[in-house]
């Protein structure tokens, strides 16, 4: 909301009061300032000055030495660099010591050589809108030596964010109250005649809950035409436009008192007024022009012809308003109850000041008032004549009750800061009165204040958090499951830091067109993946079903941006349908890792060699201490080399590399390969070991063996013959070189040579050679028998 | 005999220094000490030489295989030096490294597990929630009424089921009060999302840090003491915090808070970073019912909570200009975290 400084001083003492003063009042008032805009010169130390000589400055062509009479009695030597001015003219003159907007203080300097004991002003320099380029000429009669802030009108406007639980300080009136029993000064009177009422017949309530009171009074003879200056000067400065002096009366008030108010043309109402609900689908024409289809929730002004006059308490309708031409006018004022009128706003699209004030609640003691307000200011303004009685249907609405402060616990809440008289004083100061029952009597306009704890947040509030002591204690808690995963989180993050990954994050909301790169843990189909049902865009649309694909789209980032090595990784929770055709969402966590590019920075010594998969595999192997991982082919939409990654017969996870022709779309020079991995597993992988093993007190020995087989011959099928022999001597085995010669040369093209190290021990003895030998030919032969391999 | 062995040794020591590496010593050691060295086969006619000669002739030979072996070993030592020094002398250390990929943790990683690590230090204990919630627990049991305007479909992101995107972590709050029973002390920090654009300041998808602590007699000044402690051992113990109040509806009384930054090159300033207050009556009843029992009997059970935006936390931190920063994962920017 805007506020206008001297608008609100019309309301309340607030002389002495700095800017700085005032935004810490509103900030611990709870009212958030979210701007301040000075209008107009707000220094003393700008006044207007005659220029009585300008001569050529020796030193400088574009600048000239002028001795200007500030009414000091000598002349002041100031250099300018304008042009627009000639001798004899007033313009403005910034005194040494004169702070200027923008906040640098003006001082006496010496310019190329020559003194400058001052300066003159353009109107942009001294916080006046833009005019003419060059020092702002002042009227020929403007008094020398008299401040300028003088000759402009100076305000400030503040730009006040105030939270819904407060209408009362949607007005001038309403942020004065509060200003003043925070400063603990009094309140301008603002004398409003009490109006005659009449329970009118004239006006019919069929909407008596969103409607229950509405008023209306009659002003024959008012003459249509611009406000006075001050009036239009007033709406403006707290930005809005002046439109005639009846709209901008009503608009006043509103803003004045926090009361919206509506005048009709009378000539264009047929009959009495009626509030009715619309019928279904009925249309409404806006006086902004807008057209509308209304439900049976919302509220109209209507009139016996049946017209839809105005959605009530949000916009007038096109054909009802005030225009030059109307002479009679029946002014609108009433209360409407909130939840309509949001409902109501929001189903149209169609916001208004008034509507604001309606749905957060206005004051049901201030409708009259403002009315009567209104209508004296129509007729000094307008001329016209009014009813002698102001129509009045249904009541006013109750909405506060007596509260009751409990002592006891407003004191614990309170750290004991407070004693009650003066939290009893704060209570009254905001209008509060004690009853003899000792509860407190709410003033209309806080309906907000309906229970012991919002008496305790007034208390609070106006005492000030400086004011309550400090206390540094809690109680113990146990550690949660949630901690634990944390934890282990943490662990898997340092260490895929430590191996060479970037950490992501990507949004969690991606496109359908992502979808196809997505590599959950388990296949889905299209109705496992959750959409948004009002997407802000089509590339914000559906809940992540895994994260590869954000990966991939922070992958072509990079690769835009030419980076050489990509090992990217993100942790974090996923999302999909499980209950087939019955929406049952599901969350789970995954760490999903990324690689492509160069496996190796490079340099100097000229090692490089693009990732591959082995290199993930490495990766995986090593976040996991070590543990041996593999891959277990399964082929996955969208992607080749799809496997199951598996950790002691455990599926863990999902590896694959994108078709090389999704990698040339996205302009990869190099394979990607990725994986997502469940992260609720691999945090229980952690869990270190138990106890350590003995470490060997007999020597091993090794034998190695080559051998040739056919070149699509798996590994895990060597692995699996020497898993199942379970040779009791045959501590591990690894293969150390895989040899392929294409051209046929050295080995057949269709075979591979692979070769392997057999490492043996016996625990509690050391072994003779002929034990070692025994036992490696038996492998020998059990790998022949397996898998028809030659040995070389 | 004499002649001989005064020739061999001569020979010997003239080789053993003509030697100019460690292959051609050797050579010459075993020209004249091998199995057929010159020295050996002289040493093996001792047994020839008269008896009265033989002790004479025996210390000319041991003399002259002393001197020998003396002088290959100072050769060998001398030789080796030679060799170590030459290959020292190739190594140029200012050459750059043979470097390792470095990687990094996330920014938001990094600022989330700081506030953690402090929270957990004051005896909070983690808490989590889904991130798809229904509104019972994203705004009734929060006190947010059913027309608040964060409950439309233009601010917040529903589903076909009903469901919705929470809007805040404190949903979190309300599923753990209605597992757990007073005293609670909980963070929960997790995703949140609204319906807004992305741009500099905003993203649709974004993280906070949610804190709650109910139990009896819990009062403003634990919150202020607890909230002043976190944020000074956050933004160093110097800092000034100050409480204004403010609206929440599921606390009461409500405050924001502001810690004063001073950012390099401008004058300190107040910054928002949380917000707080004291959990509203009404949404211990709300736990209530929806527990059915009264373990959080607003008559004897007090509370606070507070919430705070980890990627504003973040982009404070480390002056971030802009927050898509955050969700792009440039490793010209991530790097910078490592």
């Amino acid at each position: 909301m805007n506020v206008s400084l001297n608008w609100l001083a019309t309301h309340l003492d607030l002389s002495g009061k700095s800017i700085k003063e005032i935004d810490d009042l509103f900030t611990f008032a709870g009212v958030e300032v979210e701007g301040i805009v000075s209008k107009g010169i707000a220094s003393d130390r700008i006044v207007v000055a005659q220029i009585m000589e300008a001569v050529q400055h020796p030193n400088a062509d574009r600048l000239k030495v002028t001795q200007v009479d500030t009414g000091e009695g000598t002349l002041r030597q100031i250099v300018c660099g304008a042009q627009n001015y000639k001798v004899g003219d007033k313009v403005p003159c910034a005194l040494p010591g004169a702070e200027l907007p923008g906040g640098f203080t003006i001082g006496e300097t010496v310019m190329r050589k020559v003194e400058s004991k001052g300066m003159l002003c353009a109107a942009s320099e001294i916080g006046l809108p833009v005019g003419e380029d060059g020092l702002l000429i002042l009227p020929p009669d403007s008094k020398i030596g008299k401040p300028v802030k003088q000759l402009f009108d100076y305000d400030t406007l503040l730009e006040l964010e105030v939270t819904p639980n407060r209408p009362d300080l949607l007005s001038h009136r309403g942020m004065a109250r509060e200003l003043a029993t925070l400063l603990k000064t009094p309140l301008l009177p603002l004398e409003i005649a009490r109006p005659n009422t009449n329970v009118s017949v004239n006006i019919r309530i069929d909407a008596p809950a969103a409607c229950p009171l509405y008023t209306a009074i009659a002003i024959k003879g008012v003459t249509v035409k611009e406000s006075p200056a001050w009036l239009k000067q007033r709406l403006e400065s707290i930005g809005l436009r002046p439109i005639n002096n009846i709209v901008d009366i009503t608009n006043y008030v509103l803003h004045e008192l926090g009361q919206p108010l509506h005048a009709f043309d009378a000539a264009k109402l047929t009959g009495n007024i009626i509030v009715r609900n619309a019928a279904d689908s009925e249309n409404f024409l806006a006086l902004d022009g807008s057209t509308h289809v209304l439900t049976l929730d919302d509220l109209l002004i209507s009139d016996e012809s049946g017209a839809a006059l105005a959605l009530a308490g949000v916009m007038g309708g096109a054909e009802s308003g005030v225009t030059e031409i109307t002479t009679d006018i029946v002014l609108e004022s009433a209360y409407f109850t909130p939840q309509g009128i949001r409902r109501t706003s929001r189903r149209t699209a169609l916001g208004s000041d008034s509507s604001y004030r309606f749905e957060r609640g206005v004051d049901p003691q201030g409708v009259l008032t403002a009315s009567s307000f209104a209508v004296k200011l129509i007729l000094e303004l307008a001329g016209g004549a009014a009813e002698t009685t102001t129509q009045v249907a249904g009541a006013s609405p109750v909405l506060t009750k007596p509260v009751t402060l409990d002592a006891k616990k407003l004191d614990q809440l309170m750290g004991s800061s407070i004693d009650l008289t003066a939290a009893e004083e704060i209570l009254t100061r905001l209008g509060l009165a004690k009853l003899t029952d000792g509860t407190w009597d709410v003033p209309s306009f806080r309906a907000d204040l309906q229970r012991h704890i919002d008496l305790v947040e007034e208390i609070a509030r106006v005492h000030g958090l400086d004011n309550v002591p400090s206390r540094f204690q809690g109680t113990f808690v146990p550690a949660s499951p949630i901690d634990a995963a944390y934890d282990a989180d943490m662990v898997l993050r340092r260490r895929l830091a430590a191996l060479g990954l970037h950490e992501c994050q990507t949004i969690k909301l991606i496109s359908d067109a992502q979808v196809s790169d997505i590599l959950p843990l388990r296949p889905m189909q299209d109705s496992d993946v959750i959409r948004v049902k009002l997407p802000l865009s089509e590339d914000h649309a559906v809940m992540r079903p895994s994260i590869v694909p954000g990966l991939i789209a922070s992958a072509v980032r990079n690769v835009r941006q030419q980076a050489k090595s990509l090992r990217l990784f993100e942790m974090g929770r996923v999302f999909r349908n499980a209950g087939g055709g019955k929406a049952k969402d599901q969350e789970s966590e995954t760490l999903s890792i990324l690689l492509s590019g160069s496996a190796l920075p490079t340099g100097w010594f000229k090692v490089d060699r693009t990732t591959d998969l082995y290199d993930l595999k490495g990766i995986l192997s090593a976040l996991l201490g070590g543990r041996e991982i593999k891959f277990t082919p399964k082929e996955r939409a969208g992607f080749v080399l799809g496997c199951d990654i598996k950790l002691d017969e455990q599926n863990i996870g999902v590896f694959a590399r994108l078709t090389p022709a999704r990698e040339r779309e996205l302009d990869f020079t190099s394979p990607v390969y990725v994986a997502e991995l469940d992260l609720g597993k691999l945090r229980k992988l952690l869990n270190g070991i138990s106890h350590v093993e003995d470490l060997p007190q007999f020597p091993g020995s090794s034998r190695d063996a080559a051998m040739e087989l056919p070149l699509n011959t798996p590994n895990a099928q060597i692995e699996t013959i020497i898993a199942k022999l379970a040779q009791p001597l045959l501590v591990s085995s690894e293969c150390f070189d895989v040899f392929t010669d294409p051209t046929g040369q050295k080995i057949a093209a269709d075979s591979k040579s692979v070769a392997y190290r057999f490492h043996y021990r016996e625990p509690t003895r050391t072994l003779k050679t002929e034990e070692i030998d025994t036992a490696h030919q038996g492998v020998l032969e059990a790998l022949t028998k397996g898998l028809g391999v030659k040995f070389r | 005999m004499k002649e001989p062995i005064e020739a061999i040794q001569t020979e010997a020591l003239a080789q053993i220094s003509a030697a100019a590496d460690e292959r051609s010593l050797d050579d010459a050691r075993v020209a004249v000490l091998g199995k057929k060295g010159t020295l050996t086969l002289v040493a093996a006619g001792i047994k020839d030489v008269p008896k009265e000669d033989k002790a004479a002739v025996g210390q000319l030979l041991n003399a002259a295989r002393t001197a020998i072996s003396t002088a290959l070993e100072e050769k060998q030592i001398a030789l080796r030096e030679i060799a170590d020094r030459a290959a020292l002398a190739g190594i140029d250390v200012t050459l750059p490294a043979r470097f390792q990929h470095v990687g990094s943790l996330h920014p938001l990683t990094l600022i989330r597990d700081e506030a953690i690590r402090i929270l957990r230090r004051m005896g909070f204990a983690l808490a989590d929630g889904p991130e798809i919630e229904d509104e019972f627990h994203c705004f009734d049991a929060l006190n947010t009424p059913a027309d608040h305007p964060a409950r439309n479909e233009k601010d917040t992101f529903y589903f076909d089921s009903g469901k919705l995107l929470r809007t805040h972590t404190s949903s979190v709050q309300v599923r753990t009060m209605e597992i757990q029973t007073p005293p609670i002390r909980i963070i929960a920090p997790g995703s949140a999302y609204r319906r807004d654009e992305i741009d500099a300041t905003h993203l649709s998808v974004f993280n906070q840090l949610e804190g709650l602590y109910v139990g009896t007699e819990v009062s403003l000044p634990d919150l202020k003491g607890t909230l002043e402690y976190f944020l000074r051992e956050l933004f160093g113990t110097q800092t000034e915090v100050r409480f204004r109040p403010h609206f929440f509806p599921f606390t009461e009384p409500s405050f924001e808070i502001d810690v004063k930054l001073t950012v390099k090159g401008q004058a300190p300033r107040w910054i928002e970073v949380a917000g707080c207050g004291m959990v509203d009556p009404a949404v211990f009843e709300a736990i209530n019912t929806s527990r059915k029992d009264n373990a959080f009997d607003p008559e004897k059970v007090t509370g606070f909570a507070f919430g705070m935006g980890l990627d504003r936390l973040a982009m404070i931190r480390w002056g971030i200009k802009d927050i898509r920063l955050l969700i792009e994962n440039d490793a010209r920017f991530l790097k910078q975290f490592a």
